[in-house]
């Protein structure tokens, strides 16, 4: 079951058959109990019919009732049977109706007794009931006879046909309407969802750019990420494209200072090995700076947040494993709750490249702060040296580095230029101040 | 001095030895991770050059390899990739310093150097004993402040004792460090290029800084003045 709507329209209509065939079968069940009980009623309205036509001769015994209280008794195979049975088994008396029938021994009943029973006689079916009476006559001896009236149950059945036959089709009749509301209920409450998916196809084929429908609020958080997702995807590709292009681009220039140098072989091999080295430190800083512009990922909802400490820690154990020499002292103060929300590779390129740079520029101290601000979830990194410092009309200069790449800066680091592209991605902010140590002192913002 | 690299791009390694060679290394070269582990831990080496990205088995993981079977030589590595993410994974699996491509090669000795020196207790660039100073940086010598120009041979042979001033040197161990395994052993070669080195150091034998034990090997006499 691989269809939202098919699982519940299954799941629904399930339960919606076992509920209707439940009821039926109670209506039925009660309908037959309650016909049963209608039935010995009137059997025993019959018999006392039958008591009452009975006449008693002049000893004050039973005679057997001449006149009958209701006319199928005297109609032969009417289907309404009466035996009055003494005490001896013997057949006193039967009804008109049962001429050349036999109902058989019936069980004698104490007086007052009676008993409902359904027989299968002479290819009959039959409900019966038995009565048992006491005739006192004058003398003051008691005879017992035991009535029986029975019906055949084509009657009973009849209604119970009919009850039922009414009962399945109302109960069809509604579960068919109930089934039809549900899946029209499913196909409106999963329309939303249909919507999503014809939007995303939109988006495939490049009719649309995001998903803007006005979707359910259970929705809301799926088509949110999503809309993330495509818009950080597209970003990133752009990101790609403008690298490639600038890539492309830019490497043709020092291409073609190569290839027009190189007929002039009567140039001093000195000076064309300095042109083409000049020319390869070059090529290799465009690149580096454009695969490394390229590779950042950028703000991302779906990424798992970074504590910036540990990137730090790690970076700083790594920095003065190389750095042994210049015994440099970093004071760290780092809150260990400040957390990243991005590519943890993007975070250690931004902090690689600024602790880098204070391990190369200072003399014997570096300081190192990280301090979360309350009330706005973000946070500020501080970078401080005592090296000799970035002169403030020189803080673009160092920024816009290997940014242009047309400007020949051969043999200058493009990491502080990269770290300030990749903080500016991620909507972070990069500040030059001069620091109390006598260095360098960059302040690198994130707000949330 | 004893190198290893292992770098898989044929040229590259070819460069590598055929230069770190002509400046009086000892090199071996291994093509990838795990050849590049046999001769780690088979070889008496004073220092790696490993490429981080390496068929078979990772740069990385040889670092990490070489390193939990004791190997303590410094080890430098080579990244194409130049991030911090892949920098620091390989300082911390053990290498020592790290050095992004395309390189300079005197950048690249620059850093060996550094680290040779490093590794045998030194901490200025400059091994000052008593008159005599070598700058592993510049590799240059100066006899009581006068440059003495040296071979790359008679460099490497310095170097070495030097660097292991005071302490006794056996014949082989200096072969072994300075000529690749297929060298002849037998020769006086050595015992020519420390006489060369004798006079050239010291013309007027006033300050005899290489002694001869004999049978035992050679010992640099003079004390480190300081580091």
């Amino acid at each position: 079951m691989h269809s939202l709507h098919g699982r519940l329209l299954l799941a629904a209509s399930l339960v919606l058959a076992g509920f209707l065939g439940a009821t039926g079968l109670a209506l039925d069940k009660a309908f037959r109990v309650s016909a049963e009980t209608a039935t010995q009623d009137r059997l025993q309205s019959y018999i006392y019919a039958l008591l009452a036509a009975a006449n008693e001769d002049v000893d004050g015994r039973m005679i057997p009732p001449g006149e009958l209280p209701e006319p199928r008794f005297s109609t032969p195979d009417s289907g309404l049977y009466a035996v009055i049975t003494s005490t001896d088994s013997q057949s006193l008396w039967h009804s008109g109706s049962l001429t050349g029938r036999d109902l058989g021994a019936t069980e004698l009943q104490a007086p007052g007794e009676r008993r409902f029973s359904r027989l299968a006689r002479a290819g009959m079916q039959l409900y019966a009931l038995s009565f048992g009476v006491a005739w006192e006559d004058d003398t003051g001896m008691e005879a017992l006879y035991t009535f029986t009236v029975a019906e055949e149950t084509t009657v009973f059945q009849a209604e119970i046909d009919s009850f039922r036959s009414t009962l399945w089709r109302w109960l069809g009749g509604m579960a068919v309407v109930l089934l039809l509301a549900q899946g029209v209920i499913l196909r409106w409450g999963l329309r939303p969802l249909r919507a999503v998916t014809a939007d995303l196809q939109q988006i495939e084929k490049g009719h649309a750019d995001r998903l803007d429908g006005d979707y359910p609020r259970e929705l809301a958080g799926l088509t949110s990420s999503l809309n993330s997702l495509i818009e950080h995807s597209k970003s990133v590709q752009t990101r790609y494209r403008n690298s490639l292009d600038d890539l492309a681009h830019s490497l043709k220039t020092p291409l073609a200072i190569l290839q027009s140098s190189r007929p002039d072989s009567n140039d001093d091999p000195a000076a064309s090995h300095a042109l083409v080295s000049e020319q390869v430190e070059r090529m290799d800083e465009i690149i580096s700076h454009q695969l490394q512009r390229a590779a950042v990922s950028g703000r991302t909802t779906l990424a798992k947040p970074v504590a910036v400490s540990r990137v730090v820690e790690r970076l700083v154990r790594s920095l003065d494993k190389v750095y042994r020499e210049k015994q440099v002292t970093v004071e760290l103060a780092l809150d260990t709750a400040a957390t990243f929300t991005g590519d943890e590779a993007d975070l250690t390129e931004i902090l690689g490249n600024l602790l880098e740079n204070a391990y190369k520029y200072s003399g014997r101290m570096i300081r190192v702060s990280l301090q979360s601000d309350q009330h706005a979830a973000g946070y500020e990194i501080s970078i401080e040296d005592d090296g000799p410092g970035i002169a403030p009309e020189q803080v673009d200069t160092v920024l816009q580095r290997g940014t242009r790449m047309d400007e020949s800066l051969p043999g200058q680091g493009i990491g502080l230029s990269m770290a300030n592209e990749i903080i500016a991605v991620y909507g972070g902010q990069l500040v030059f101040a001069a620091s109390p140590l006598g260095g360098t002192l960059i302040r690198v913002s994130f707000q949330p | 001095m004893h190198i290893l690299v292992v770098e898989d791009e044929t040229r590259l390694r070819e460069q590598l030895r055929d230069r770190l060679h002509d400046s009086g290394y000892v090199v071996d070269v291994a093509a990838d991770g795990e050849e590049g582990l046999y001769y780690g831990e088979e070889y008496p080496l004073d220092l790696a050059i490993i490429d981080i990205g390496l068929p078979k088995l990772s740069g990385i993981e040889l670092i990490r390899r070489l390193r939990a079977h004791d190997r303590h030589f410094p080890i430098l590595i080579l990244t194409a990739r130049g991030n911090w993410q892949d920098k620091v994974d390989g300082l911390e699996s053990g290498a020592d310093d790290y050095l992004v491509k395309p390189f300079r090669f005197e950048e690249l000795e620059a850093r060996l150097n550094a680290l040779l020196r490093r590794a045998s207790g030194w901490s200025k660039p400059v091994l000052d004993c008593g008159p005599i100073s070598l700058d592993t940086a510049k590799q240059s010598i100066r006899v009581a402040g006068n440059a003495v120009e040296l071979t790359a041979f008679e460099y490497r042979v310095l170097e070495y004792l030097m660097l292991h001033a005071g302490e006794v040197i056996s014949k082989t161990e200096l072969t072994d460090n300075l000529y690749q395994q297929d060298y002849d052993r037998d020769s006086n070669v050595l015992e020519v290029f420390i006489g060369r080195l004798r006079r050239k150091l010291d013309p007027d034998n006033v300050l005899r800084p290489i002694e001869t034990l004999r049978g035992r090997g050679y010992r640099f006499r003079l004390d480190a003045s300081a580091g």
